[in-house]
């Protein structure tokens, strides 16, 4: 009781402390997660309950679908392919503060460059080829993220609108290119033809590696999977260890304060667009090239979408992406032996995503406030108690849309 | 000076009683068993340093924090107090630093937020009541003004109105002048004077003493969670209470170091820029502090901003040691020599998120020193040159690798200082330099602007404490509407320089 004053004041800065603080930041992650899935398990339970169906069959059938056999996990990560792009690519933007819709469009520009590439460049030599498609790709990519990009830096105007509106205009476009420009010149057999392209030259496709692992072909599992995984590595590296990325963090949480120390804002944010572009334009590969090996009418949507979901769960995190990616395919391929094994309608799993993201987006929250709470209070300055330095507290005056992305960003800023 | 004597209620009982509070946060005693006793119709000082425990024992009070020791009397009845809803059941209103007002939401519509009072709106009757209240304690706001277009005085004036509104009897008011320009303080004590006479009981928390001593009837002093002394105006003076908060005899006048002014260093032609500036000449010298006295929103923080090049002048020339750096990139500006301490440290000064070795190296992340040709941060030097940064500046903090947020108002601007100074600027500019910091740091502050004086640097000063202007300045001019309107010797009148503030001093330009 006799307290004198709090000696923790007094104590002098030495750096490897640091440690702790780290360690601390990962558990804490680690609990939020776990606990997040818990309570959607649980909450999921509910309703398949109110279904008349057992949770527990339910959820080891998505189980069984998914990490139950050799062939299932590599659906599970190939659905995961290239949802970690889609993710990084979102990733990548909101660190500035910037909110890329438009990776599905810029995802479909891209597989048009891509076809492009692959059928005008098929001189090239096997390997050659494939590089020139995903370079294409990647630029495709960037080409349609530098529109929103420039008008942001230019015009200031608001890149989710832009970006919105682009991605309607990549649709025509993609269909445009099938139907006129890349539209097969050897007919394909049969009769209710597919408005595609001509079929890629083997040489240009991206090999199957499932093969390996004893994986049905049938799962399309590629080696994509660590280009998105070195990819993902070379974001955390880029936003962690880099300029571009230590400046990019400071637009993204204070403008104002990167501005004053020099940072120029606009340029940081064209060069995160076109970096955001170049991971989207990725996206598409893996069912061009190792799926269907030309770009048809029937292409998958909604890629770029879901890795907003995926970011969020990943918590914007390059590494956590990777997982939360992971998680995303467990769940969606589940989908398909939930309805073999149960009458719970295939939205069930829908909604069992979107619960989790509600979840983890709350208590990644509280957490969060948590964290910054004990840190504060172990700042040792009651003072910046005082202070309304606390960010659960000044959250009021902020407004809305740093109150929302802070909703978005979690504390992963490990530092190290 | 009105309020010589605690006006009314000294004889009467006290209307709350803290008795031997104790508040714990993990690691820290923020309150150890404080006793404060707030009497009907007073104005209550309660000062101390950031930190001393002030405003934690208010959110007790408030019943934001529940209290782990000691008892609290209301009207003489012990009381628990578990939440703000209970707080002002019995009259108990606090105004917290930072304002929770709707934007778009007129000012009776705030007022009545959680208040309506049935399900139809009646919105004149409303605001009859708050122009009635207004009215009462002469409160300058209008009841059908939009809030987005008040200022921060005004905002404030609706959150006091919004307590009273809810028949608050004793109001606590958290730093509420930290936010206002001078004039607006003395609104706001005009205010509170009414609010005396009509016998209600205002608890003020502040540390800028000489608003203590000029508005308060009795002043209760907090260091490190205790109460240690209670005294009146007539008793103490700005010294004594200093010494009482920090431990120590504080210096409100600190020796100006003599040094040769020399050349000029920063010599700004004819600025004009966006409506604020007007043509704007002046002249640094190396080893001079020009101090630019002036009331708040008559174009300094354009003056800072174009300087340092947040802002594209329209017209005129600013140069430093002769080298035109008018309209270049914050980059270019600060790699030609130039320092800046900005007004708002967490707009402009520090990105709070993120830690202190990455707040340290802020505006320096171009230099060889810190990252490779490729782009690459050489962390470990930036980790160094931190630590170092950290010890030399004093800055109170577990590991540089906690955030910026969690560093207290002073700590943040050590830390912004070390940062800036660090780089051995030829020009230093200091907006504003001790705002909301309490007298150690401020003391701290000033002494590093001296010292810059001392190395030979030229100092820009901009500062809306006259106190401040007068303690560090070689030489002050008054900013009036974006046009410099006198120059002042540093002994100057304090009336002289108010009349430059105004405007009205063009013709006696020394």
């Amino acid at each position: 009781m006799a307290v004198e004053s709090p000696p923790v004041l007094e104590r002098p800065v030495d750096v490897p402390e640091a440690r702790p603080e780290w360690v601390e930041r990962f558990v804490g992650q680690l609990l939020a997660l776990l606990a997040s899935l818990a309570i959607a398990i649980v909450l999921g339970s509910v309703l398949i309950v109110a279904y008349g169906e057992n949770p527990l069959q339910v959820y080891s059938s998505i189980i069984d679908g998914s990490l139950g056999s050799v062939d299932g996990f590599g659906y599970v990560l190939s659905i995961a392919t290239p949802l970690i792009f889609s993710a990084l690519a979102v990733c990548v933007c909101f660190k500035g503060g910037m909110f890329n819709i438009g990776v599905e469009g810029q995802y479909l520009v891209a597989m048009v460059t891509a076809s492009w590439a692959a059928l005008e460049l098929d001189f090239l030599p096997g390997p050659l080829l494939v590089v020139a498609i995903l370079i294409a790709a990647m630029l495709g990519g960037m080409a349609w993220a530098a529109i929103p990009g420039i008008l942001k830096v230019k015009t200031g105007a608001h890149e989710v609108v832009t970006t919105i509106m682009l991605n309607l205009v990549a649709v025509s476009l993609l269909a445009w290119a099938i139907n006129f420009p890349l539209k097969f010149t050897v007919r394909p057999e049969g009769q209710n033809v597919d408005l595609r392209t001509d079929l890629f030259s083997q040489k240009g496709l991206i090999g199957d590696i499932g093969q390996f692992f004893g994986v049905t072909p049938g799962a399309h599992l590629s080696w994509l999977l660590f280009v998105a995984i070195a990819a993902a590595i070379v974001v955390w590296f880029l936003l962690r260890r880099t300029r571009l990325g230590y400046e990019a963090r400071a637009v993204g949480s204070s403008p104002g304060s990167a501005r004053s120390g020099g940072v120029l804002i606009g340029s940081i944010q064209l060069r995160l667009f076109l970096i955001s572009g170049a991971l989207a334009g990725l996206v598409g590969m893996q069912q061009i090239l190792a799926d269907k090996g030309y770009l048809g009418q029937a292409y998958q949507t909604q890629l770029g979408f879901t890795g907003i979901a995926v970011a969020f769960l990943g918590q914007n995190n390059p590494i956590g992406i990777i997982f939360a990616a992971i998680l995303w395919g467990i769940l969606s391929r589940g989908e398909v032996s939930l309805q073999i094994g149960s009458e719970v309608p295939r939205e069930f799993i829908i909604i069992l995503q979107s619960i989790l993201i509600l979840t983890v987006v709350i208590v990644y929250q509280i957490a969060k406030r948590r964290l910054a709470a004990r840190q504060l209070q172990r700042a040792g300055a009651a003072g910046a108690l005082e202070d309304s330095a606390s960010p659960g507290e000044s959250a009021g005056p902020r407004g809305p849309e740093s109150a929302a992305a802070e909703a978005f960003e979690p504390a992963d800023d490990t530092g190290n | 000076m009105t309020g010589v004597d605690g006006a009314g209620g000294n004889g009467s009982p006290p209307l709350v009683v803290l008795e031997r509070i104790t508040k714990r946060f993990p690691g820290i005693v923020a309150n150890d068993e404080v006793d404060l006793e707030l009497r009907a119709g007073e104005v209550h000082a309660l000062i101390g340093e950031n930190g001393a425990g002030k405003s934690t024992l208010m959110r007790v009070l408030y019943g934001i924090y529940p209290h782990e020791g000691g008892r609290i009397l209301v009207r003489g009845q012990e009381t628990k107090i578990g939440s703000p809803r209970d707080a002002i059941a019995l009259g108990i209103g606090m105004v917290h630093q930072h304002f929770v007002l709707v934007d778009p939401f007129t000012v009776t519509e705030n007022i009545i937020l959680g208040e309506e009072g049935g399900a139809v709106l009646d919105v004149d009757a409303a605001q009859e009541r708050v122009a009635e209240l207004a009215e009462q304690y002469a409160f300058r706001v209008a009841p059908s003004a939009v809030v987005e277009d008040l200022s921060v005085g005004e905002e404030q004036r609706v959150e006091i109105l919004k307590a009273l509104y809810r028949g608050v009897e004793i109001l606590i008011l958290d730093e509420p002048t930290a936010v206002l320009t001078p004039g607006e303080t003395q609104d706001l004590f005009e205010n509170l004077r009414k609010l005396r006479e009509a016998g209600r009981t205002i608890v003020f928390i502040s540390h800028k003493l000489d608003e203590v001593l000029q508005i308060a009837d009795r002043i209760t002093v907090l260091r490190r969670g205790k109460v240690v002394g209670e005294t009146r105006p007539a008793e103490t003076s700005k010294a004594k209470l200093a010494e009482m908060m920090v431990g120590r005899p504080v210096l409100f006048r600190l020796e100006k170091p003599r040094v040769e002014i020399g050349e000029p260093v920063l010599r700004v032609e004819s600025l004009t820029g966006e409506g604020k500036l007007n043509g704007v000449d002046l002249e640094v010298r190396a080893g001079e502090i020009l101090g630019i006295a002036g009331v708040e929103g008559n174009g300094q923080r354009e003056l800072a901003e174009s300087l340092i090049g947040l802002r594209k002048p329209t017209v005129g020339t600013i140069s430093l040691d002769g080298q035109e750096i008018g309209g270049r990139s914050v980059g270019d500006i600060r790699n030609a020599g130039v320092a800046y301490i900005p007004e708002d440290r967490h707009e402009q000064g520090l990105v709070l998120s993120m830690t202190l070795w990455e707040n340290a190296v802020l505006g320096r992340q171009d230099d060889a020193e810190f990252s490779s040709g490729l782009g690459v941060l050489l962390i470990r030097k930036i980790k160094a040159l931190t630590a170092r940064l950290v010890k030399l500046f004093d800055v109170r903090t577990r590991s540089i690798e906690v955030t910026a947020s969690t560093l207290s108002g002073g700590n943040q601007q050590k830390l912004i200082l070390a940062r800036e100074l660090e780089t051995d600027p030829k020009l230093l500019i200091a907006s504003q330099p001790t705002r909301g910091l309490d007298v150690g740091a401020i003391e701290f502050v000033w002494k590093q602007i001296l010292e810059q004086k001392a190395a030979g640097r030229a100092v820009l000063l901009i500062s809306a404490e006259l106190d401040e202007i007068y303690a560090l300045s070689d030489r002050i001019v008054t900013l009036y509407e974006g046009r410099i309107t006198g120059e002042f010797a540093p002994d100057a009148a304090p009336e002289d320089i108010g009349v430059g503030m105004l405007g009205g001093a063009t013709a006696e330009v020394a």
